[in-house]
């Protein structure tokens, strides 16, 4: 794997070569590393990492160059490399790590964990080394609630790269790579470290969480590339974050569709089209658009590797979309639970979900699991969950109390219950899926799963209550 | 639910703003049954204090922006001291206000 993107023969795969080792690799808050520094941090972890002898390690880094050096360093000690869905404690427990490679020690109370802040830099020959067979574990959200498994092969994260640095690395030239998004998930492992690292571009590590701080990335390092999200995007309303129109070498967004009218706002102000990425965990990139000012073409259209199939008999009709790629597990076909319509050639329109999971601010959320959750606990007889649009989206949970609940509402207030069930909750999904608003109620409105009832339900959170 | 501000803060245009400052973020955000003496001036505002998520510091930043005209162009570590507690926020306010 080799970082000039030049297409190297297999015999280089795995291994990176620094360019000049004053070439920044990483820029911090307020500093910079260059190649020669961070490959001393890199070979220092790296060390440490070989005279230990756990094999799972989970990296669980707040800092992206804490947390690129340490999987740069797992993965040239040959260790298996665990990304817990998040940072918290019950997250990191999921995934059955031996021990955990970390910038925040403090956080994780008796588990084995390795403060990598700590660890002084080597000076070793070389380049890094990296096995294409090393297996990475990504956790998603799944549609379960629990955390679902997801295994990449290094070398498929590999093709996934080269496959985007064809399409789109002349375009970003030698741009600073800026995120909205954590670099833990896919996407943002994959757009946010690993493309620009194998393609020499500097990354910049804090992640800008408010807007403010994309226009002073680009006053900062002039040309940029961001790597964000419609959560994210929707809600930039001052356009002027990105006045510097010159300093974007491209806005790259996935997650979730963005809205047509963030799609044309941001064009316009840009200059250019924001690149939409359609991929999930399981399947990894499936398709892109770039929609203009002047189009309103909603199809998406397959990166040039990957196949897609829609499982329905007429191509009038949306049916389930398939994919098979060079980096979906195995090369299997994967069902992404999406529902598909051919377009022209092999472009497509997605029509919404197979299944009852849906998307709440770019996270996956299945209400039904969620419900079935809420009702096992000993204060809950039923629940039902819905999905409330508003200035953003969210979800609200209608519960008839158990005797027990009745109890302790009499007892210690409508809040102190809403507070119990929410701490519950908080243990098992994103904060972001988590009910903002609660209605108990005698009875579940309605008598069937359908429409109707959804509809009354509803009602109870647009009523003042 | 906690009253600590009123005694720690000895500036007397801190307490009106705190206080205008807790209504903003449950008007901004749309949060359902929290009144202004449920947050703790001092408690986080995110992860275990107030339990606010990304998309509500996306909001807020912008809540902020709009009602003060304050222009953020703080770091991000300083961003996340400034956002950590409501406390911090109205200190950066007055901060800014005055330059």
């Amino acid at each position: 794997m080799s970082g000039d993107g030049s297409g190297k023969s297999s015999s280089e795969q795995g291994r990176r070569t620094f360019g000049a080792s004053q070439d920044i690799v990483v820029y911090t808050e307020n500093g910079a590393v260059d190649a020669m520094g961070f490959k001393r941090m890199v070979d220092g972890i790296s060390l440490q990492m070989m005279r230990r002898t756990e094999q799972r390690w989970a990296l669980v880094c707040n800092d992206t160059l804490w947390f690129a050096v340490g999987f740069l360093a797992l993965s040239q000690a040959g260790k298996m490399i665990i990304l817990p869905q998040t940072n918290q404690l019950s997250s990191v427990q999921a995934a059955h790590a031996d021990a955990i490679l970390t910038d925040q020690p403090t956080h994780f109370g008796s588990a084995v964990t390795l403060d990598i802040t700590q660890e002084p830099g080597v000076d070793a020959h070389g380049s890094v080394k990296l096995d294409e067979k090393l297996n990475i574990e990504l956790y998603t959200s799944g549609t379960t609630g629990r955390p679902k498994r997801v295994d990449k092969l290094l070398g498929q994260l590999h093709a996934e790269v080269m496959e985007l640095e064809q399409k789109w690395g002349s375009m970003l030239g030698d741009a600073v790579v800026v995120a909205t998004v954590p670099h833990h998930h896919l996407y943002g492992l994959l757009f946010r470290f690993l493309w620009p690292w194998w393609m020499r571009r500097p990354i910049y590590a804090p992640t800008c969480t408010q807007p403010f701080m994309l226009r002073e990335s680009a006053r900062r390092f002039g040309r940029c590339a961001v790597v964000s999200s419609p959560a994210f995007l929707t809600r930039v309303n001052d356009y002027s974050v990105f006045q510097a129109v010159h300093a974007y070498a491209g806005v790259f967004t996935s997650g979730a569709p963005l809205p047509q009218e963030t799609a044309v706002g941001l064009a316009a102000e840009l200059g250019q089209a924001v690149i939409e990425v359609y991929g999930s965990t399981e399947t990894g990139g499936i398709a892109w658009r770039a929609r203009g000012h002047d189009t309103d073409d909603m199809s998406w259209q397959p990166f040039a590797s990957v196949q897609t199939e829609i499982s329905a008999s007429d191509c009038c009709v949306p049916g389930r979309l398939l994919v098979c790629s060079p980096w979906t597990w195995r090369r299997e076909w994967v069902d992404t639970g999406d529902l598909a319509q051919r377009h022209l050639h092999e472009r497509f329109l997605l029509c919404g979900r197979a299944d009852n999971i849906l998307k709440v601010e770019d996270k996956r959320a299945s209400l039904a699991e969620m419900e079935e959750r809420l009702a096992a606990h000993e204060l809950v007889n039923e629940a039902r969950m819905v999905i409330l649009e508003g200035k953003r989206v969210s979800v609200g949970a209608v519960v008839v109390l158990s005797a027990m609940g009745h109890v302790q509402i009499a007892q210690d207030g409508v809040q102190a219950v809403r507070a119990l069930l929410i701490k519950m909750l908080r243990d098992c999904y994103d904060p972001v899926l988590v009910p903002r608003k609660w209605r108990f109620v005698p009875t579940i409105p309605g008598n069937s799963m359908g429409k109707i009832e959804r509809a009354q339900l509803q009602a109870l959170f647009t009523e003042e209550c | 639910m906690h009253f600590k501000t009123s005694f720690r803060n000895k500036s007397p245009i801190m307490n009106p703003l705190i206080d205008e400052l807790k209504q903003l973020i449950i008007n901004a955000l749309d949060l359902e049954g929290v009144t202004p003496a449920d947050i703790d001036s001092h408690a986080p505002l995110f992860g275990d204090g107030l339990g606010l998520d990304s998309i509500d510091a996306l909001e807020l930043g912008v809540a902020i922006q709009k009602r003060y005209h304050i222009n953020l162009d703080a770091t991000s570590s300083e961003t996340r001291q400034h956002f950590h507690s409501v406390d911090n926020l109205a200190k950066f306010i007055l901060m800014r206000q005055k330059n």
